[in-house]
């Protein structure tokens, strides 16, 4: 049963499709809820990855996943790059698309990077009339995460969870939750991670990230590059508490380990999932529903 | 300072892109715009970004020219990069156009370690991405070949597969990237005249190295001219004409013929 307001079903437990592991899933079609994919990796190629992409879509559900949208950019929209990543949702009968709430660069200029915006009444306006604008484009509503940012400027008056909560009410849009980057953010600019999770309404939630990060000591960078760590797992839970049963994607980027090391990492959300779930269950049982 | 949305973006970009350390200028702009945390000053966080941009740019252009990067070594190949990105910044969606210009940027600037050797490396490293990314064409079939009447073949026109390039090079650099490949032990770096047809056969990108003859044939065939003509220009013996033809075929490099009216 979906809990969000556009009836995105719960896909259950997801990886990131990477290329490291496209003959491991070609030829063994290891039992996976689903996959997100980076989109612009599958954009203006004709080759392999496409090719992968496409028997990966016959037989798992697929989500588009990107970082080039730069919602928050005060650069025109990119027609072109939107009407490529429309084409490519229907080609592989994406459940749903999402993004980043994030500029990644201005004058036609793409730095590549999920830059940290203004969270200013100005900036709300700027990004939910582009978002309304993207989803028309796309003809569906989006989801935006919340990225891992490591700075503030000063001149924001919004804090990031408020923002993003406003800004998906505005422009009607989706969250893609990231527990990590709550987490990644919560310790670079000092918040409580709980009191964010608890200001996101369960019902803009369509999916929930998970991955690892790199302690650099004085911040944390965003880096996908290893297991979840424990205190992640906890807020995973709490976010369920809260939330309920969102469709839960790991992701690993960089040194990525083998394909089954990746999945039973996504598989530690469902176990957390259901310990956090048994609380409830017991409380149920002890009401006779 | 104005803080503006669009004043904030483009302060932000211009110190990201800007190479070298923060001046004395971005330290105080940074102290204005960037709250500090409790462990960073405010231009040490505008760093981390700075930082991370150049990376990222060479970690997609390494992905790209992985025989350039391994000849130049980690810093010469970094300077190059951020010479590279100063003058060419990603102006696309996608990283992965982000090096096309490289070749030519390449031409302009002689202060690297053999930019000669370098040049035609690049040029060839680009030949392969753009295969590895071109639309996917079915290959001839033997069937298709055994279909077409002996007496049709000096007018037929063979048609290549879109994934396939043909290039002259002043550098063996097909062997020296077959020795990164390999992680093989880098063969000398000496001026050879060397041609090479690169190709994508059930989505893998190959190399196959031609001589002078061999690789004109080609060049008037993908031109449109007939096989024919493509003789009469290039004087072979029949027998090995036979065989690269063979090759080519069973190679895959071919998508269509088309007869002559």
């Amino acid at each position: 049963m979906a809990n969000n307001r556009w009836g995105y079903p719960d896909l259950g437990f997801g990886i990131g499709l990477r290329s490291v592991h496209y003959e491991h899933i070609l030829q063994n079609r290891p039992k996976i809820d689903w996959f997100e994919i980076l989109s612009e990796n599958y954009l203006d190629t004709g080759g392999r990855p496409l090719s992968v992409l496409d028997q990966v879509a016959e037989r798992y559900p697929v989500v588009l996943h990107g970082v080039s949208m730069s919602v928050g950019s005060i650069d025109p929209v990119n027609v072109d790059y939107l009407n490529k990543l429309k084409a490519l949702g229907q080609r592989v009968n994406a459940r749903w698309i999402s993004d980043h709430l994030c500029w990644t660069g201005v004058s036609g200029m793409n730095t590549h990077d999920l830059l940290p915006m203004p969270y200013t009444d100005e900036s709300l306006r700027h990004t939910a009339k582009r978002v309304r604008q993207i989803q028309e484009i796309l003809e569906r509503p989006i989801a935006l995460e919340n990225p891992s940012t490591y700075l503030e400027f000063s001149g924001s008056t919004w804090n990031e969870s408020d923002f993003l909560v406003q800004l998906a009410k505005e422009a009607d849009c989706g969250i893609l939750l990231d527990v990590n980057n709550v987490y990644v953010s919560s310790f670079n600019h000092g918040f409580d991670a709980e009191k964010y999770i608890d200001g996101i309404p369960a019902d803009r939630v369509v999916q929930i990230h998970l991955a690892g990060h790199t302690h650099k000591g004085t911040h944390i960078l965003d880096t996908h590059s290893d297991y979840v760590i424990d205190t992640v797992w906890d807020l995973y839970r709490y976010t369920y508490q809260r939330i309920g049963a969102v469709s839960t994607l790991l992701e690993w980027d960089a040194s990525i380990p083998e394909f089954d090391i990746v999945h039973a990492e996504a598989l530690k959300a469902k176990a957390h999932r259901e310990a956090a779930a048994m609380p409830e269950m017991e409380e149920a049982a002890a009401y006779g529903d | 300072m104005a803080t503006d949305l669009a004043s904030l973006q483009r302060w932000m970009q211009h110190c990201i892109q800007q190479p070298g350390e923060c001046d004395g200028e971005m330290v105080n702009q940074a102290r204005e715009l960037v709250k500090p945390s409790s462990t960073l000053e405010s231009e040490e966080r505008l760093d981390i970004y700075r930082g991370m941009y150049l990376l990222r740019m060479q970690e997609a252009l390494e992905v790209d020219y992985p025989g350039l990067a391994k000849f130049l070594g980690l810093d010469e190949f970094m300077r190059l990069v951020s010479r590279y990105v100063d003058l060419y910044p990603s102006r696309s969606y996608t990283l992965n156009r982000l090096g096309d210009r490289l070749p030519a940027f390449l031409e302009t600037i002689s202060d690297i370690r053999k930019p000669e050797f370098c040049r035609d490396l690049a040029r060839l490293e680009l030949l392969l991405t753009q295969v590895f990314d071109e639309t996917e064409t079915p290959a001839l079939t033997a069937e298709q070949i055994a279909a077409v009447p002996q007496d049709a073949w000096e007018g037929a026109r063979l048609r290549p597969i879109a994934a396939f390039r043909l290039a002259a090079f002043d550098y063996p650099v097909s062997q020296y990237l077959g020795a990164v490949d390999e992680e093989n032990p880098y063969p000398q770096i000496r001026k050879r005249k060397t041609w090479i047809a690169a190709y994508r056969r059930n989505y893998q990108v190959h190399r196959l190295d031609l001589n002078r003859q061999a690789s004109e044939i080609l060049g008037l065939l993908a031109e449109g001219k007939t096989l024919g003509d493509a003789l009469t220009a290039v004087r072979v013996p029949q027998s090995r004409l036979f065989q690269w033809f063979r090759d080519w075929v069973s190679e895959g490099l071919f998508h269509a013929v088309e007869l002559g009216t």
